[in-house]
């Protein structure tokens, strides 16, 4: 039952935990109905008017964590979803002047107005919401700061305008223009915008007894605590996956296929981008399309990994589990990539641990697979730093230079520059989560709170040189690191 | 053309990624890839013995990869 105190994540976290719970028993289907009681059995209403409405919110979470679209026969294909009922569809008259104006005798909001918007009542200032076209001048010019600025929580995070509102205020998203970044799921305050998952499906497929292969990204250390990979190995077997593999292995494959294509592209004066950020590939795809040529044709470490686990164990279901929304597009728009077969987050494998009743048990047991190199692809800087790093090792002294995009507002900037031909760099690095993968909205923990764990777990590790640690995979295995 | 195959386990259990690559091999041998894509889908919901849930234009078909070359003879080319 949910206590007063639950937030969002809580509420989220509790439809994906009986989700897998009856998927691993495998009554989904016959209990599907009685979830929402379960979850909410009344008779008190916990966050909304009723309880009828918190069940049908619990019946849409259900179908979203299902993989579907939340009501039946209003089906879309972005991974984005809006689970309508729980919209409360905030104001959306943006600004709005407060009980703080003084009715003062400057005026500077109705002069910084160039629409006449802007009258003088009784009590105070007054927005004619006809005419104001939101330019915010009145809100920058008021002395008191008595205007706020109202924008709804989930367009003020999309950034790429992928956010619009139908006749009832409530949110729609834009499937031309969504890049499913998960910014709008992650800011949400009534968590109404939720990602859909594969869960079910790898659940089904593991109960099928079927080999599944977990691959968990490098973001994952300090998700679940103090736990090393190899504590994690043996709770992701436990779930009754075959195996797990560091997709840090894979992101050091990939540093030393960026760091030839960028030394061919450097040669040739060609500008490129990398091409590990889905949502950032996306943004490219979609928003600067033009640019799609100068996107690295080295796959991402996801699709590395799954080509390498399907060239050592024929016949592998691959599964990555991260920290990003976005992937799980990238599942579905590289069929033919041989990419992974299916992508989850750490919020959902943290639900199937807990259907499982598995707890995460500290040993002394190692298992590091990446260098700490390709173990920090996961954070803001970590992809040049690694490529930078592979120059090192191929005693190649090239001396590039690198826009280090930090987050979406970053990355469309500098895509903006190339566009018009005026990067200064010669590469960008493109992370669309601010701080990189580490603060994905798949997470767990934010970065906040698992960094201190993390850093500790990479303090751990060995000092092993990229080549040095993929040289042994790529002699036994021949895999192409590239699309097709 | 945007072909969409269902990834969900059901359609995984019949066959999908064999479908997949078998659509794939017949777009390549007539150089049709710049025309036709294919792209995965989360569970459609239509689970069924008969195949494969595989949308053409909003149209639902169920696939066993049997027929794949089939089905590309009869609905695919004649919608290009």
């Amino acid at each position: 039952m949910l206590t007063k105190d639950a937030t969002i994540v809580e509420v989220k976290h509790e439809v994906l935990y009986h989700v897998a719970q009856h998927a691993y028993a495998g009554d989904l289907e016959e209990k599907r109905e009685q979830i929402p009681y379960d979850i909410i059995p009344g008779p008190q209403a916990n966050f909304r008017c009723c309880i009828y409405k918190e069940r049908e919110i619990v019946r849409q979470r259900i179908r979203v964590a299902e993989g579907r679209s939340p009501i039946q026969d209003k089906e879309n294909r972005n991974i984005v979803q809006v689970v309508e009922s729980a919209c409360e569809g905030c104001p959306i008259n943006r600004y709005v002047v407060t009980d703080n104006c003084q009715r003062c005798m400057s005026r500077k909001c109705q002069q910084a107005c160039k629409f006449n918007a802007i009258s003088m009542q009784k009590d105070k200032a007054v927005i004619d919401t006809q005419l104001c076209k939101e330019c915010g001048k009145c809100y920058q010019a008021c002395p008191y700061n008595a205007i706020a600025d109202l924008m709804r929580p989930c367009k003020r995070s999309c950034p790429v305008d992928a956010i619009k509102m139908d006749e009832n205020k409530v949110v729609v998203v834009d499937e031309e223009k969504c890049i499913h970044c998960g910014q709008c799921i992650k800011n949400c305050p009534f968590g109404a915008i939720m990602d859909r998952s594969f869960m079910v499906s790898v659940i089904n497929l593991i109960n099928e007894g079927l080999p599944v292969y977990a691959m968990i990204a490098p973001a994952g250390e300090g998700q679940f605590g103090n736990f090393s990979m190899a504590d994690l190995r043996d709770a992701v077997k436990q779930l009754g996956f075959a195996d797990m593999y560091e997709v840090a292995l894979a992101a050091d494959m990939v540093a030393d296929s960026e760091a030839r294509e960028w030394l061919e592209a450097y040669g040739e004066g060609k500008k490129m981008t990398t091409s590990c950020c889905p949502a950032f590939v996306t943004m490219i795809d979609k928003h600067f399309p033009q640019l799609k040529e100068h996107v690295s044709t080295t796959v991402s470490p996801m699709a590395a990994m799954a080509r390498y686990i399907r060239a050592k164990h024929p016949g592998a279901i691959t599964v990555f589990i991260g920290p990003c929304i976005a992937k799980k597009h990238e599942v579905l728009e590289s069929l033919t990539q041989e990419n992974a077969d299916y992508a989850l987050t750490y919020e959902e494998l943290d639900a199937m641990l807990r259907a499982r009743n598995v707890t995460l048990q500290s040993s002394d047991a190692v298992l590091q697979q990446g260098s700490i190199y390709g173990k920090k692809f996961s954070a803001s800087g970590g992809v040049t730093a690694a490529v930078v790093k592979t120059f090192q090792e191929m005693n190649v002294s090239a001396d590039v230079n690198v826009a280090q995009c930090n987050g979406a507002a970053e990355c469309k900037k500098a895509l903006l520059m190339m566009k018009v031909g005026k990067l200064p760099e010669d590469f960008i690095e493109g992370m669309v989560c601010e701080g990189g993968c580490v603060n994905g909205p798949g997470s767990i923990k934010p970065e906040m709170q698992s960094r201190k764990d993390r850093l500790a777990l990479f303090s751990k590790a060995d000092n092993r040189g990229i080549l040095e640690n993929i040289a042994p995979h790529y002699d036994s295995i021949k895999i192409s690191l590239h699309r097709k | 053309m945007e072909i969409t195959i269902c990834i969900g386990s059901s359609c995984h259990l019949k066959g999908a990624r064999e479908i997949v690559s078998k659509l794939e091999k017949i777009i390549e041998k007539c150089e049709l890839s710049n025309q036709i894509h294919l792209k995965g889908a989360f569970c459609m919901g239509k689970c069924s013995v008969e195949g494969v849930s595989v949308k053409v234009e909003d149209e639902l078909f169920y696939l066993k990869p049997e027929n794949v070359e089939q089905f590309f003879q009869d609905e695919i080319l004649r919608r290009l």
